[in-house]
């Protein structure tokens, strides 16, 4: 039964080696399901959050998996509306990496905003005049729209594609990708941008606050632009890690050289504009009579971050991406695409916990939050859901249409 | 709703906002309930066989798509993008004006022994068709396909009066655990059916005079054709650790399943027989 549901053409590891492989992600999932029952049964209290630090593991975990899963909206664009056509080898992967890192993250939303059977009240009375409302929508109909573009994924499975309503829904609805591909465009560009405005628009955090371009802070672009950026180097890296464990070659080496350059071309220009926008925002708040490195001089922080951030984690990654040379050897381009998703996992934590942590009145102390057991078992339960749902699609669908024309060979 | 939040005003920005959000909803249930809609237009005109080539003709491998003038030496190598559809390809009516039947004599050094004979057409599915006097068609196997699936442990034949499309499945070979399908090389209605002793497995009515049989194999390409078939076999047979070996004589065996029973026949099947 097991081999019947495999894709032809290719070959799995054998079923008990799979299901011990699964194992200890299902044991994760099943740990952090207990904690989200408590955190839902008794409350909010059951996590290391107050009034004061309202934004902890969850939101960043939330802002990091959405940044990365921007790899699924940014490669539709570039295969569907841009005819990319050599991205449709990972197409199929990007796509259910996408559906897991939303779905993840609303799936903690929930849990965080707590009362989510009162979910409905946020699209029947949206608070117009927050950024949030703005998220919540777009995250919402993006979420969707991520299901139903995974939809053909499954219905691709070797014997669901054998009933003749599924495989004539699946061709019916592929035609209407680039519909899709646009919509999930449109909206990734709105809540990637107002995560990121969400932080400029603070005024009361000068840390974080950015002026505005039109009507949106600056965080609102670098927010998008970043994802844009290493969404194809998240696609790279989890496409050589598959290729890893399962110890096959799933697409041809240009596919990844591709995706790196892409990331390369577009971390360049966000590094350019990230610079742009520390120097400005170094002299405004010079201006406002704050000194620009005592943000960084409270306590854990240091001025490292920010070199380590914009430096290390974007620039180097950004140049080595752009090197014909670098992209041609494996190892060098799968550091550089690591070390951009590091950058954006960086990014993601100062402005979430940095932001939250440095006292903003003069007899406020400095924050300090670690997350209680509960918060970090429903980090750990997304993580672990994410394995699973991937190791299920990769085993059962066509993740990767190059590796049967590989092996054939 | 919106009246009973607090501070909420119809301003432009606002309208604006909520607009583009309804509007992305509406695009969202438009595009399912447009799929929906033509899904059963689609299997109300029983048009799912034909479906189900194109999907599985854009999901084979390169190898398994190439044209049919490679064969006869007009490219070197080129893919076909039209799900084998030569009546509807340019360049194939184009090389088709410019072919002189005289230049391309039958070769018969191409084909490796296969039993192939030219008065029938050959689909790249491995079946043949050929007419019969009475104005049917009897469609079968070709023998690099016997001898690909040597004996089957059941045959899964259309009941009477099936409609059949072109590339469409046609009938099942049980193959142990595998289920080969072979596909129609022609439009019709099945007719009657054999167990293959005839030599024929179908017989089908056309379903207009007009029978199309322009996108099947012909005289002096079907020798490359099973010349390249057999090497994408020899590749998959090859052992890992020699590598590819060419034979320097003799026959193809009757049952190659039997003389490799520890090759993955599956994706073999899959991939030569045309079903991803």
């Amino acid at each position: 039964m097991d081999k019947q549901l495999i894709s032809r053409g290719t070959s799995r590891t054998p079923l008990p080696r799979f299901m011990l492989w699964i194992l200890p992600w299902v044991a994760m999932l099943g740990i952090g399901l207990y904690a989200i029952f408590l955190c839902l049964s008794k409350g909010l209290n059951q996590t290391n959050m107050d009034n004061r630090f309202s934004f902890g593991l969850w939101i960043y975990l939330d802002l990091t998996v959405i940044a990365l899963g921007a790899g699924a909206f940014f490669t539709g664009f570039l295969l569907y509306i841009l005819k990319r056509k050599e991205l449709k080898a990972v197409i199929n992967s990007a796509v259910t990496i996408g559906f897991i890192c939303y779905s993840g993250a609303v799936a903690v939303l929930a849990v965080d905003v707590g009362q989510p059977l009162r979910a409905w009240f946020t699209f029947w009375h949206p608070n117009v005049h927050s950024m949030l409302a703005e998220v919540t929508f777009c995250i919402t109909c993006y979420l969707i729209v991520l299901i139903i573009e995974y939809i053909p994924v499954v219905l691709k499975n070797r014997r669901i594609k054998n009933v003749p309503s599924m495989l004539v829904f699946e061709f019916e609805l592929h035609k209407l990708m680039v519909v899709l591909a646009a919509v999930g465009t449109f909206l990734s560009f709105f809540h990637q941008g107002s995560l990121g405005g969400l932080y400029g628009v603070l005024v009361g955090r000068p840390f974080a606050f950015r002026p505005a371009l039109g009507i949106w802070p600056t965080t609102f672009f670098l927010f998008i632009i970043s994802a844009a950026a290493v969404g194809p180097s998240f696609i790279l890296l989890t496409t050589w890690l598959t290729s890893k464990i399962s110890r096959k070659q799933l697409v041809k080496p240009e596919v990844l050289q591709d995706l790196g350059k892409i990331s390369g071309s577009i971390l360049i220009f966000y590094i350019i504009l990230k610079t742009v926008d520390t120097i400005f925002w170094i002299n405004s708040v010079h201006a406002l009579g704050f000194s620009p490195a005592g943000f960084f001089r409270i306590q854990e922080f240091g001025t490292w971050i920010l070199f380590l951030e914009i430096v290390v984690l974007g620039l180097v990654p950004a140049i080595l991406l752009l090197s014909n040379r670098v992209r041609q050897n494996t190892t060098l381009l799968v550091l550089s695409a690591t070390l951009a998703c590091a950058g954006i996992v960086l990014n993601r934590y100062v402005m979430t916990i940095q932001t939250l942590a440095l006292p903003t009145l003069p007899f406020d102390q400095f924050l300090s939050y670690s997350p209680s057991w509960q918060e970090v078992a429903t980090f750990l339960a997304v993580i672990a859901y994410g394995m699973l749902v991937y190791s299920f699609s990769f085993r059962y669908l066509t993740l990767f249409p190059q590796e049967r024309e590989i092996q054939s060979v | 709703m919106l009246s009973l939040v607090f501070a909420y005003a119809w301003s432009t920005g606002n309208i604006i906002f909520l607009g583009a959000f309804f509007t992305i909803v509406a695009i969202i249930v438009a595009t399912l309930v447009t799929t929906t809609l033509r899904t059963l237009r689609a299997l109300r005109a029983n048009a799912a066989e034909a479906i189900r080539w194109k999907s599985d003709f854009h999901d084979m491998p390169s190898s398994s798509r190439t044209c049919r003038h490679v064969f006869t030496g007009e490219f070197e190598r080129r893919v076909c993008n039209n799900e084998f559809n030569c009546n509807g390809c340019e360049q194939h009516a184009l090389l088709l004006a410019q072919q002189n039947a005289a230049a391309m004599p039958v070769n018969a050094q191409m084909n490796p022994g296969f039993a192939l004979p030219l008065d029938r057409l050959y689909s790249r599915g491995h079946t043949w068709t050929k007419q019969n006097t009475d104005g049917t068609y009897v469609i079968g196997v070709d023998d690099f396909a016997a001898r690909l699936i040597g004996t089957p442990s059941a045959i899964d034949l259309p009941a009477i009066g099936t409609r059949l499309s072109i590339n469409g499945s046609a009938w099942n070979f049980k193959k142990g655990e595998t289920s080969v399908r072979m596909l129609s090389p022609l439009e019709g209605e099945v007719v009657e059916t054999s167990d293959g002793a005839q030599g024929w497995y179908l017989r089908v009515q056309p379903l207009s005079a007009d029978v199309k049989t322009g996108h099947l194999l012909r005289g002096a390409e079907v020798g490359p054709w099973i010349q390249r078939e057999f090497d994408r076999l020899q590749n998959y047979l090859a052992d890992p650790k020699i590598g590819l070996t060419l034979p320097d004589g003799g026959m193809p065996v009757r049952d190659f399943t039997a003389e490799f029973p520890e090759k993955d026949w599956d994706a073999i099947y899959s991939t030569l027989l045309l079903e991803p």
